[in-house]
């Protein structure tokens, strides 16, 4: 059985592509997958039913049996055309076509064959003696089977894998008319033979029962195996790049030695062309040397000859004469003796010791292995977004001829206004062609360059690139967000000397159970205010970040918004000079003391006669709502106001703010709803301790209400042209509690 | 307790109808008003009870008033019973205007000859909203009574008598203080003898300083210019003092320029649909 499970992996390595190809669907689909088997898979088949069988003849009616199984196997070989090798043909025209795409790596086909032949050959050798052991692997002793599996798995590696995966499909073909399995004979019987025979006192379980554990198995393996095939394309893609690589970095390396060969030959030709007229000259010379000499020589000996024979000749000659001519003579010998004989040789027949200055060639030899300095990198300019605070990454690429060993990275700061000569240099050495510079200045320009180098020199420098760290984050102004049901107004401050580009909002909804945890961005955003829509009754986390050329700047520190109801803070530039605003920011209070009753001068922000202070409401056209906690005897006014109020008069008393007024005098209460000094004439006979104020602009409302008791007070109709904001004002002494971020009370909704 | 139907007429989405019925606790025909909203149709809705003031009958407030528009929006059940027995021969009975027929009071009377038919009060808080709930898709546990004038009374009292019956009570111009005007003393010692403290039983005024304290939330609109304020008629005054005593929440508006007519109530009549629908529909 596992022949054919075993001959997977020992498939034809060739075929690798094929399978790559095929894998997915094979693996769970082994009818298709025996398909593709070559022929010779087939044959091997059939050797395994031998092989089986010849363990029938154990069986008492082993004739009958074996016939019936011969029957069985010829059939489902037929059903599933294994024989059939027209088909498997059709199979490999494609697989051939598969394989000429990787033609052009010979030698690795070439190796992936003998390896694959090698391995295969090791297959035939040991699956004789384990074939008996394992062919019901997925039965029985399972520890057993396990241990085996193992040792097969650690001396076959990865194709153990595949093994167990295929062994399973061929013992359910096998199991067509057998219905229950024999545990003991690891067979499936049928259900009669069990009565008979040797299967009497043998343990059964159910063929469904065996066929889910074998199925079982079968899918834990194929699962490991799809895992495995994909490690191994991975790693098969892998090789390709590898080899690819290798065999581009062998060609450029050829190249460069025949360069360089050829460059030293042309060098020692040239150097022997110059040293062999060097010496021709030389020899010339001094032939010519000694020639003059030798002529010379020749010339003073004929002079002298000449002397002696004249010499001779007046010896001969007459005492008179003799004596008239040996004056004579005797002065011309003089003289003649006088002029130096020059014996000396005027040049050395011994060959002048010529050292061959070889030491060019020998650097040229030893640079033989390096190559040429490398010419400037080019500097590539910054990458948005790949800069952050501290840092920047600076990338650069080198001429593909180039050989360079390192990178000299160069950089200092861009100021305005000061030379460049002035700013501090910094300089490092990397091997790549990036580099994160770090610990630099947020939202700042620097300057870089970079040269190469390699053994033998360094290039020119680059050109400068302006590289920009990332701006500091920005500081969320946590006590100046508001917010409503339906918007948040953020507010921060840069945290950048130097402008940035823009801002963005990053806002995540808060650990609720239906949170989605998905973060919201807000981007371009050109001042440090935004306005973001958000959903009600929901809390949210707030970060900014500043964005400039160089990147986003990291998070601020967060800020937690609640969108229920409204949140505002009190505006402390309104606030009459009687009134304190407590430091929760939400008790206002007038004391007892009299403060000399000082004319205010008028203003445009502060109130200065009224004692009143202003809140900052979020602009949103939508609904308001607070509540404001008051004495029962207090004087007290709250309401809403447009921001340009005229801040010297009472609130109410205009067409620019609508507010109800509660003032205590002889023990009545005396409500007043003030809209431009008007009054409804209301009474009221419970008195509030708590105030609920909605503002609904959608339908131009302002409403009060006795919270404790849901009681409804009044509502003005209100033309909120523009925006307004709440305000508070104490007629007396005492105090104003405001309560913030407050769902309205469902009732309201009716007003 | 066989209905029969008058008349029928849609309006705004919904039916205005006029029924007849014999009642028992008047021992005559009576005729009741009932506005059934649209939502009526699907749901069980809350239902609001108007008393008519002196003269009216069942047909004033649904011509006059315009409530229709704000009663469909808020899906309410609004009935309008009659004012008083009619056709009960009883000698004096339309003798004058502000007793007798059409000036029920809202009180059950004690004495000869109208203790047998003049039952208003039974008839609007007992006979007439059982009635209601079994005939017609209202939610029995929400109910809401408001009115004018007279009805006025007549809503305070049926509150205030029974605390949490009614959710919630407005009233247009009452007679909040009758033991003290004329109207009041004509009707009571008529209906209940010469025995005022036997009034004070139906009395707005009275009844707040023994009211329980049950959450309750009053809403008085008064015209300003009504005839019947500066004749001491209606003494709003007083059952606001007696309120803010008493701690019982009221708002009550003097509405200036507005008169004891329908153009009054018309103008004011969403407000306090929308006051008693906040109570109904909470």
């Amino acid at each position: 059985m596992e022949e054919e499970a075993g001959e997977k992996p020992g498939l034809d390595w060739s075929a690798a592509p094929k399978d790559f190809q095929f894998y997915h669907m094979d693996l769970y689909d082994s009818e298709d997958r025996v398909q593709l088997f070559p022929e010779e898979h087939t044959r091997m088949r059939r050797e395994v039913v031998q092989a089986e069988m010849t363990k029938e003849p154990r069986a008492a009616a082993k004739g009958r049996a074996q016939r019936d199984l011969q029957e069985e196997v010829d059939e489902l070989a037929h059903l599933y055309r294994l024989e059939d090798d027209h088909e498997l043909g059709d199979e490999f025209v494609g697989e051939n076509t598969l394989r000429t795409g990787v033609s052009d790596y010979p030698p690795y086909v070439m190796k992936s064959r003998e390896s694959a032949r090698e391995q295969r050959d090791w297959r035939f050798g040991g699956e004789a003696a384990e074939a008996e052991d394992l062919s019901f692997g997925g039965w029985g002793s399972r520890g057993q089977c396990q241990d085996l599996r193992e040792a097969y798995r650690y001396t076959r590696g990865r194709s153990s894998e595949e093994y167990e995966c295929y062994v399973i499909p061929e013992e359910e073909d096998e199991e067509e008319a057998p219905d229950i399995f024999c545990v003991t004979c690891k067979t499936p019987i049928r259900a009669c033979e069990k009565v008979l025979d040797e299967h009497k006192e043998h343990e059964v379980t159910p063929l469904d029962k065996a066929l889910e554990n074998a199925k079982d198995e079968i899918h834990k393996n194929m699962f490991k195996l799809e895992k495995q095939i994909i490690e191994m394309e991975n790693f098969a893609s892998h090789l390709e790049e590898v080899f690819i690589t290798v065999e581009e970095n062998f060609g450029r390396q050829e190249q460069n030695f025949e360069s360089h060969y050829n460059e030293i030959l042309e060098i020692l030709a040239q150097k022997y062309e110059e040293k062999i007229q060097a010496l021709g000259e030389k020899k010339k010379e001094k032939l010519e040397a000694l020639y003059g000499q030798l002529v010379r020589c020749g010339e003073n000996l004929e002079t002298c000859k000449e002397l002696m024979e004249t010499i001779e000749e007046m010896c001969h000659e007459e005492k008179v004469d003799f004596i008239k001519n040996a004056v004579i003579m005797a002065d011309r010998l003089g003289k003649f003796l006088k002029t130096k004989t020059d014996v000396e040789l005027s040049a050395h027949p011994d060959f002048e010791d010529q050292t061959l200055d070889f030491s060019d060639v020998e650097q040229l030899m030893d640079s033989i292995n390096t190559i040429p300095a490398p010419s400037a990198p080019v500097i590539n300019p910054q990458a948005p977004n790949s800069a952050t605070g501290s840092s920047v990454r600076v990338c650069w690429s080198l001429y593909s001829d180039d050989t360079v060993e390192s990178y000299q990275l160069s950089y200092r700061p861009v100021r305005d206004g000061s030379p460049r000569e002035d700013q501090a240099e910094f300089t490092m050495t990397v091997k790549e062609t990036y580099c994160s510079v770090t610990n630099l200045v947020p939202n700042t320009q620097y300057e870089f360059w970079v040269t190469a180098q390699n053994r033998a020199g360094t290039s020119p420098a680059s050109e400068c690139a302006v590289y920009m760290t990332a701006p500091s984050p920005p500081i969320l102004k946590i006590k100046e967000i508001r917010s409503c049901e339906e918007a948040a107004l953020i507010c921060w401050e840069s945290g950048n000397l130097n402008p940035v580009d823009s801002y963005t909002v990053e806002l995540t909804q808060a650990e609720t159970p239906e949170a989605s945890g998905v973060t919201e961005s807000v981007v371009g955003i050109p001042t440090c205010e935004s306005l973001v829509q958000l959903q009600p009754r929901q809390s949210y986390t707030i970060y900014v970040r500043a964005l400039n050329l160089g990147g986003l700047s990291a998070r601020s520190k967060p800020a937690t918004v609640h969108t229920t109801g409204s949140y505002f803070h009190l505006n402390k530039d309104t606030c009459h000079p009687w009134l304190t605003i407590s430091e929760d920011g939400f008790t206002i209070v007038r004391s007892e003391r009299k403060t000399p009753a000082r004319e205010q001068l008028p203003s445009y922000t502060r109130f200065t006669r009224c004692v009143a202070v202003m809140g900052n409401l979020i602009p949103v056209r939508g609904h308001h709502y607070w509540e404001v906690e008051v004495d029962e005897c207090l004087d007290y006014t709250v309401g809403v106001a447009f921001e340009d109020v005229p801040k010297q008069e009472d609130l109410g008393a205009n067409c620019h703010s609508w507010c109800m007024r509660h003032t205590f005098a002889s023990s009545r209460h005396k409500y007043e709803f003030l809209h431009n000094k008007m009054t409804p004439d209301i009474r009221v006979t419970v008195a509030p301790k708590k105030i609920g104020v909605l503002l609904d602009y959608e339908n131009s409302k302002l409403s009060f209400f006795n919270v404790d008791i849901s009681q409804h007070l009044y509502t003005f109709t209100c033309q909120l042209h523009q925006f307004v904001h709440p305000c508070f004002s104490l007629g007396k002494p005492g105090c104003l509690k405001i309560h913030n971020g407050i769902s309205m009370p469902e009732h309201m909704a009716f007003y | 307790m066989a209905l029969k139907q008058i008349s029928s007429n849609k309006c705004f989405g919904g039916l205005q109808k006029v029924f007849e019925h014999d009642s028992v606790e008047l021992k005559c025909k009576m005729k009741f008003a009932i506005y059934l909203p649209p939502k009526a149709e699907t749901a069980k809705c809350p239902a609001l009870y108007w008393l008519s003031g002196l003269t009216c009958t069942e047909q004033n407030f649904i011509s006059k008033s315009g409530y229709h528009q704000a009663a469909s929006e808020h899906g309410l059940v609004v009935v309008a019973p009659d004012t008083s027995p009619r056709g009960c021969n009883i000698k004096g009975e339309d003798e004058s205007w502000d007793f007798g027929t059409g000036a029920g009071f809202y009180v059950d009377a004690t004495e000869e000859p109208w203790k047998t038919n003049y039952r208003m009060y039974s008839y609007v808080t007992q006979e007439l909203p059982q009635l209601i709930n079994a005939s017609f898709p209202v939610d029995p546990q929400r109910m809401s009574v408001f009115g004018h004038s007279m009805g006025g009374h007549g809503a305070l009292i049926c509150a205030l008598k029974n605390p949490g019956k009614y959710k919630s009570v407005s009233a247009f111009a009452p007679v909040c203080n009758p033991v003290l005007c004329n109207w009041g003393k004509k009707a009571f010692s008529g209906y209940l003898g010469s025995d005022q403290s036997k009034w004070k039983a139906y009395d707005a005024t009275h009844l707040v300083k023994s009211y329980p304290g049950s959450q309750l939330d009053i809403l008085i609109d008064q015209g300003k210019d009504d005839e019947f304020l500066s004749d001491g008629q209606l003494l709003p005054d007083n059952l606001i003092a007696a309120c803010t005593e008493k701690k019982i929440p009221v708002v009550f508006r003097l509405q200036e320029g507005y008169d004891h007519s329908y153009y009054f109530i018309a103008t004011f009549i969403a407000d306090h649909i929308r006051h008693h629908a906040k109570y109904l529909n909470a």
